[in-house]
């Protein structure tokens, strides 16, 4: 895999901004962008990420580490896809110009690129009168048109609403199949990394603090932050207990209730921060179910749409669960009513509990 | 009439140079301005901004203390020549320039040059694409300084002359002929003074829409 990086880094700080109140500083010891790989990086605002893109396109120099880019530079799409005046085409072109390419050339690559993202027909439109979405189109064409080494994408779909969002993510999905670009997405939304993301890396406070597979990251965040980060948002505290007699790991929950880890998690100490994804939480257990950990009541209930939040009382602990809306459970649950829930020693993931949360 | 013709090239050559000079130096000094920060930049930008509404008389004494004969620069003989007035339009039309492009550097969002470096541009074609993407400042610009050296009389006066044959321009023979009571000549003059104003702002009009359209 390291021959195949397109870009490496290691060592790597970037001090921003004045030493001080608000001076920030990112550091990344060690990240690779691979080849046909799509890397999401999730964090907070303020985490870092658009530094940490900034200075993988060589527009931020580092206090000290490096960053090692091959042949050919990377190309980035900011976040406000940023356009010059001009049309569409001209748009695309100018990246190339930069590069001293001929019209002719230029001219191909352009409406070639113009037409992956499905924006040819607007070529000789001016760029400042595109809509959101066609400009974020345009700003993707031009990235591509350069046939960069890797590409770097900001919050590329940010500001879109939901139907403009998705078809852009099936367009990029099929651009980058074709390409076999090496990418690093930044978003803060984790349905457009999971999307897309072969890799995950997390910023937190200008640190990375884990990177690895996509499902490794989502199923073992390294802490509570993390967790909520890639979507494991029912974190409960508790209390190693020890181990059952089939061999899995007892919690006893800060709220209450017990829960059961499965034996393959190693526990980080005796002060534990539970985590289950709310998929993982089932509401309509019955008796025979692995996992059955008792009965809660249903106390909010949050439709999309498409996909039903439910919380639920548990003991002293609130649970978040996820129903498919209009059909079945999501469709009959009400405020109130009583539920029997499960959740599976296999998707129960301990973290080491933050130093500042009390015993 | 002959006269006239004579005074309108002259007018335009000493104007077109001007122009082209303030130009030539302005707009580099208005990117650089707007594109850098260093200690002595307000105070840079608050001279420019004094400069855009400097007096022409003040220009022309100034200028005019300059090239007199005992001046610093008395010795180039330049007082009551042609190139006395190119210097006193320079100096009228050269903050205007400055003060607009500096203006217009500022009006691009921030990361607009962030996002031009992260094309790969640098060098001259960082800079085209500046002045690209400013144009209608640009355009402005041009207006700006050519309407106010091509109208200007007091300091072309004071370090011109208004000699007949050598520094004579259409605004100094407008104010002579008018003060001297010859007010056919006076219209004359000001007929050909209107018309080169116009065929200057209608030549940037058709610019800036050909611009647009393409």
């Amino acid at each position: 895999m390291s021959d195949a990086a397109a870009i490496r880094v290691r060592d790597l700080v970037v001090a921003r901004g004045h030493a001080g109140a608000r001076g920030f500083v990112l550091r990344v010891p060690s990240l690779e962008l691979s080849g046909g790989t799509v890397l999401a990086v999730l964090g907070h605002n303020g985490a870092g990420k658009s530094t940490l893109l900034e200075t993988l396109a060589g527009l931020l120099t580092p206090q000290s580490g490096s960053v090692e880019a091959r042949v050919g530079a990377p190309a980035l799409v900011f976040q406000r896809p940023l356009l010059l005046r001009g049309s569409a085409r001209w748009n695309v072109e100018v990246a190339l110009w930069v590069r001293g390419e001929s019209r002719a050339a230029r001219r191909a690559r352009a409406d070639a690129a113009l037409a992956r993202f499905g924006v040819a027909a607007l070529a000789s439109q001016e760029a400042t009168t595109l809509s959101g979405g066609e400009m974020r189109r345009v700003a993707l064409a031009r990235a591509f048109a350069t046939e960069p080494s890797a590409l770097l994408l900001d919050e590329p779909f940010d500001d879109l609403d939901a139907t403009a969002r998705e078809r852009l993510v099936v367009d990029l999905r099929a651009a980058l199949v074709d390409s076999h670009l090496a990418v690093a997405l930044v978003t803060h939304e984790l349905r457009h990394a999971l999307a897309l993301a072969d890799r995950i890396a997390v910023l937190a406070r200008g640190v990375l603090v884990q990177q690895g597979r996509r499902d490794d990251v989502l199923r073992r965040p390294v802490d509570p932050q993390v967790a909520g980060l890639v979507g494991m948002t029912n974190l409960l505290p508790g209390e190693l207990v020890g181990r059952s007699p089939i061999g899995c790991w007892e919690v006893a929950l800060a709220g209450g209730g017990r829960l059961f880890a499965d034996a393959a998690e190693r526990p980080p100490g005796r002060r534990i921060v539970a985590g289950v994804r709310p998929e993982h939480v089932k509401v309509d257990a019955d008796g025979d179910d692995r996992g059955l950990v008792g009965s809660g009541r249903v106390v909010e209930l949050l439709s999309d749409g498409a996909l039903v939040t439910a919380w639920i009382e548990w003991e002293r602990l609130r649970l978040r669960t996820h129903l498919l809306a209009g059909r079945g459970l999501g469709h009959e649950l009400k405020i109130g009513d009583t539920v029997r829930i499960a959740i599976r020693p296999e998707d129960v993931h301990l973290m080491p509990a933050p130093i500042d949360t009390p015993p | 009439m002959r006269d006239v013709a004579e005074i309108a090239l002259r007018t335009l050559a000493v104007s077109g140079s001007a122009l082209a000079i303030a130009l030539a130096l302005g707009i580099p000094a208005g990117l650089g301005l707007g594109r850098r920060r260093f200690p002595g930049r307000g105070l840079l930008v608050a001279t420019v901004n004094t400069g855009m509404g400097l007096p022409p008389v003040v220009v022309g004494l100034l200028v005019a203390l300059l090239l007199w004969r005992s001046g610093p620069l008395g010795s180039l003989g330049w007082m009551y020549t042609p190139q006395a007035m190119v210097v006193a339009q320079v100096a009228i039309a050269l903050p205007l320039v400055v003060g607009i492009t500096l203006a217009a550097v500022g009006g691009l969002a921030d990361d607009w040059h962030l996002q031009v470096r992260a094309l790969g541009a640098s060098g001259w074609r960082a800079a085209w694409l500046l002045m690209r993407e400013i144009r209608p400042g640009l355009l402005a610009a041009v207006i700006a300084a050519a309407g106010g050296i091509l109208s200007e009389v007091g300091a072309v006066a004071m370090v011109g002359g208004n000699l007949e044959g050598e520094t004579r321009v259409l605004t100094t023979g407008i104010l002579m002929y008018t003060q001297m009571g010859r007010f056919g000549d006076a219209l004359a003059l000001a007929a050909v003074l209107l018309g080169l104003t116009f065929v200057l702002a209608a030549a940037l009009t058709v610019v800036q829409q050909q611009r647009r359209r393409s």
